[in-house]
């Protein structure tokens, strides 16, 4: 059996393991959450290097990929580095490919309809979900400054999002990350009504699952939710706020839906193939990974 | 260049910017700028979406930013990044996370790319 784990900046209270078979391989994956603390996950990274097959960062992105350009976030080089012999990925390679797919195929079997308005919580970390969306005529909004930096400021193109990322990103991703994105017992802050007029004008809710959580309303009546890393939990949240539809973007093992770069690491595991290779769009295709769609009645 | 004059571009920049005016439109923040090698304070007000500047200090600032004023000039005119000094404790922050993070925002909207 293959064995990956996850180490997480999130927190320790979500640590897991489950079992998954891809492409006939069984793969244990266990999840280490860190609390935010970067030194930790370092010695976690340093712990389990050359006894796992692979590593996945959870709770922070390595490269968040703009088109053709890869930026890559300097706290999440570091902690890459602590492995001299294991891989580790963050599961960019997933977002890009899988991500893009999951829009289609929903567009496809007709979940979701071109014109619909789609909020982005996050954008700039799945580009490839926004690029779907602007392709197949989604009117997007990409809540990236406002939930990450709280400027009420809504980025209302693909276009826009690429203009602004390309500024923004050369130097956001040498800050801390703890700047940038919620680690360890920030991402369990209280809710923050502020924004909660985006949630209710979109059609389609999608991205970091952390924003949503702390940045929804109470009630989304009839809303589509496109995320990941759900627990049961999340997922009672949402059916009692109404929510029509959750579709997760990673399969659900266990009740929960796992991170990118869960599943990123399971298929490195067992194919032995980067992200960063021509072969990795097969890899992925070949898998045959797909999400889940939860539909919930009227409550 | 001087501070005010390099705080002048600054405010002219964020003024003639219709997507920086609508992102600043409900920030109303005092921010104080403290050369630590020279005694020269200076400041910078926004509010409803307009950025003014002006020499001396300012009551109750929400933001308080220290460097010398060669790098708060630098700064300021865009001839670099506030992460460079940030990073190497040359300029030191004082305030709310997201104030200090919507000024560097700012500053690479401006200035970024």
């Amino acid at each position: 059996m293959k064995h990956v784990i996850s180490v997480s900046l999130g927190t320790s209270d979500r640590d897991h393991e489950a079992s998954m078979t891809i492409l006939g391989h069984e793969v244990l994956v266990s999840r280490f959450g860190s609390d935010g603390n970067l030194k930790r996950a370092q010695a976690m990274i340093q712990e389990w290097d050359g006894r796992v097959d692979a590593i996945g960062l959870g709770g922070i992105d390595r490269y968040l990929v703009i088109k053709d350009q890869r930026f890559e976030i300097q706290d999440a080089v570091a902690l890459a580095a602590s492995a001299s012999t294991t891989p580790v990925v963050d599961g960019s390679g997933i977002k890009d490919t899988l991500e893009r797919r999951t829009i289609e195929r929903l567009h496809r079997d007709g979940v979701i309809h071109g014109g619909q308005s789609v909020l982005m919580v996050s954008a700039m970390d799945r580009f490839g979900m926004a690029e779907a969306f602007g392709m197949l005529g989604y009117r997007l909004i990409a809540g990236d400054l406002i939930f990450a930096s709280r400027i009420n400021y809504p980025i209302r193109s693909v276009e826009e999002l690429e203009e602004l990322a390309r500024k923004l990103l050369p130097e956001l991703t040498r800050l801390p990350f703890e700047q940038l994105y919620p680690v360890g017992d920030a991402q369990r802050d209280g809710r923050d009504p502020r924004f909660t007029h985006y949630f209710s004008d979109a059609d389609i809710i999608a991205g970091d699952f952390h924003y949503i959580r702390r940045y929804m309303p109470d009630s989304l009546p009839g809303k589509i939710i496109i995320t990941n890393t759900t627990t049961r939990q999340d997922t009672e949240r949402l059916r009692k706020a109404g929510v029509s539809t959750l579709v997760t973007t990673t399969p659900v093992l266990g009740s929960r839906s796992f991170g990118a770069n869960v599943m990123e690491a399971a298929l490195v595991a067992v194919t032995g193939v980067l992200p960063n290779t021509p072969d990795w769009a097969k890899v992925v295709e070949a898998s045959q990974l797909t999400g889940t769609r939860l539909e919930f009645s009227s409550v | 260049m001087t501070l005010m004059q390099a705080l002048s571009q600054f405010c002219n920049e964020c003024n003639s910017n219709a997507r920086l005016r609508e992102m600043n439109r409900d920030w109303n923040r005092r921010v104080l700028l403290n050369p630590d090698n020279v005694d020269s304070p200076h400041y910078l007000i926004s509010e409803n979406g307009e950025v003014s500047a002006g020499q001396g200090s300012v009551d109750n600032p929400d933001l308080v930013i220290e460097a010398s004023d060669t790098i708060l000039t630098s700064v300021f005119s865009g001839r670099m990044t506030p992460t460079e000094p940030y990073n190497a404790g040359d300029l030191l922050v004082r305030g709310h996370q997201d104030d200090i993070m919507r000024l560097d925002i700012l500053t690479l909207l401006i200035w970024g790319d």
